[in-house]
């Protein structure tokens, strides 16, 4: 057997850490969205404490490298407290809080630039703040969020790969099993770019659909 | 209808209304009239309870809303608003803007609400055509035109006008103030804060002066065109190109 061919005989096994990456990347935006969102309605309408305590979980996921995070919270503060994640969750969940301060400001800078008066207008009409937020507020946030939310889309995938640090089987762990394996390492890394871009465009392109699907004529940003 | 008794509200060291008091009867129509600064955008807010006030109370419908157990978003149902920005909600088009109020506050079945949106859209004179487009895509008349239907959708028993014509250019001011006077002739009763002169004298049976967070004078328009007692009545009344009264 050639040292391609041996090479293309891994290539399902690198393949099958894209599911692991997508897992990633799914979990990580998920629970990034559901903590960016009420980050951002609590940094433009909250009270000055709860702007406090939002600023800091800000600081320390913007500020501190993802792979300090990653140690941090996989042999560090989990151990301490005796919670047992495997690394697969622990990487999610860090992605995720990382990402959901990333997505705290692509909301808040959505919210912030719809006019201020369509929240007074649709509390005019008799709807309490949470509906006018709910229904006026937030559809336009979200759509005008969409490019932005792409940018963070491409921004995890590739963070996804400092995963390997915890040996989370995704792309990049898999094709150093492979470059040990084969003792070849320009192809399979490159394959794994390949990949890598393969995924960035394919999500994107999705984003993109939704984008379109979702426009408002003339509404700012979109 | 409504009274309004000795509010205040200010803001830091500005007192924005200091001690106003006036009432409105049904069906009747009221203008405010005044330099800016004057309180008259912060005294409609109060009414609709957008903005609270330090002190003093207001009744409608002999019912005090300013009390501290009143349903807020109940009496805002009540009180339709029509900003000086038209304000809009651009993600949705015309039919959704009028309808969302009717689907989601007071959860009227969505054929129902249809039903109201296009009646109410008529009474505006939005052409059916627009029914279906974005904010974005009508003119500034129209979109001031729609925002009073999506007052008026929510049958409220008196209508707040913010200087709604003062972010257009005359030819649509002139369609809004059309519509305006309409519903006015129909017996809504309505407060609105213009810099009208003109409109204010035709649509008014009292117009109100403001200054200084108060109420400085107050007129019906036949006394104010015989013998304006007041500065203030005859600087606006000139301003307003309105020198008859000097003859």
């Amino acid at each position: 057997m050639t040292s391609y061919s041996f090479f293309f005989s891994y290539i399902p096994f690198i393949v099958e850490g894209a599911l692991w990456t997508i897992c990633l990347v799914g979990g990580g935006l998920g629970l990034g969205f559901l903590i960016g969102v009420p980050a951002a309605l609590s940094q433009v309408y909250g009270g000055r404490k709860l702007k406090c305590m939002v600023e800091f979980y800000l600081r320390f996921f913007r500020e501190v490298p993802l792979l300090v995070q990653l140690f941090l919270f996989y042999w560090g503060l989990f151990p301490s407290i005796g919670l047992k994640l495997d690394p697969l969750r622990t990487s999610i969940l860090v992605l995720g809080l990382r990402s959901g301060a990333y997505q705290s400001q692509i909301f808040r800078s959505a919210i912030e630039s719809i006019e201020k008066g369509q929240l007074l207008a649709a509390m005019s009409i008799g709807m309490s703040r949470s509906q006018a937020l709910l229904y006026v507020i937030l559809p336009q946030a979200f759509r005008i969020s969409i490019p932005g939310w792409a940018n963070e889309y491409a921004v995890i995938l590739k963070d996804s790969a400092i995963c390997f640090s915890l040996g989370v089987m995704e792309i990049l762990t898999r094709t150093r099993y492979v470059t040990i394996a084969t003792g070849m390492a320009l192809l399979p890394y490159l394959f794994a770019g390949i990949l890598f871009i393969l995924l960035t465009n394919f999500g994107t392109g999705i984003l993109n659909m939704i984008y379109k699907k979702f426009r408002i004529p003339g509404l700012i940003g979109v | 209808m409504l009274k309004v008794e000795d509010l205040y509200k200010s803001y830091g060291n500005v007192n924005a209304l200091n001690g106003v008091t006036f009432s409105l009867g049904k069906g009747e129509t009221k203008v405010i009239v005044g330099p800016s600064g004057a309180g008259k955008s912060t005294l409609l807010k109060c009414i609709n309870l957008l903005i609270k006030p330090d002190r003093g109370r207001i009744f409608l419908e002999g019912e005090e809303i300013t009390n501290p157990s009143t349903n807020e978003n109940k009496v805002r149902q009540k009180i339709g608003f029509v900003f000086q920005e038209f304000n809009l909600f651009n993600h949705l088009t015309v039919l959704g803007n009028v309808m969302i109020g009717l689907t989601k506050v007071k959860r009227i079945p969505k054929e129902e609400a249809l039903e109201k949106a296009r009646e109410v859209l008529n009474m505006v004179h939005i052409r059916e055509d627009l029914w279906n487009r974005y904010p974005s895509q009508i003119s500034g008349g129209e979109k001031q035109r729609v925002a009073i239907a999506r007052a008026l959708a929510m049958e409220p028993v008196l209508m707040l006008y913010d200087e709604p014509t003062s972010a257009l250019d005359p030819q649509l001011a002139d369609e809004v103030l059309q519509v305006i006077k309409e519903l006015s002739s129909m017996g809504m009763t309505s407060l609105i804060v213009t810099h009208e002169m003109n409109f204010a004298l035709e649509v008014a049976d009292e117009i109100l002066f403001m200054s200084d967070g108060r109420i400085v004078h107050t007129g019906s328009p036949t006394e104010l065109l015989s013998s304006p007692k007041h500065d203030l009545a005859v600087r606006f009344l000139r301003l307003g190109g309105i020198n008859g009264f000097l003859d």
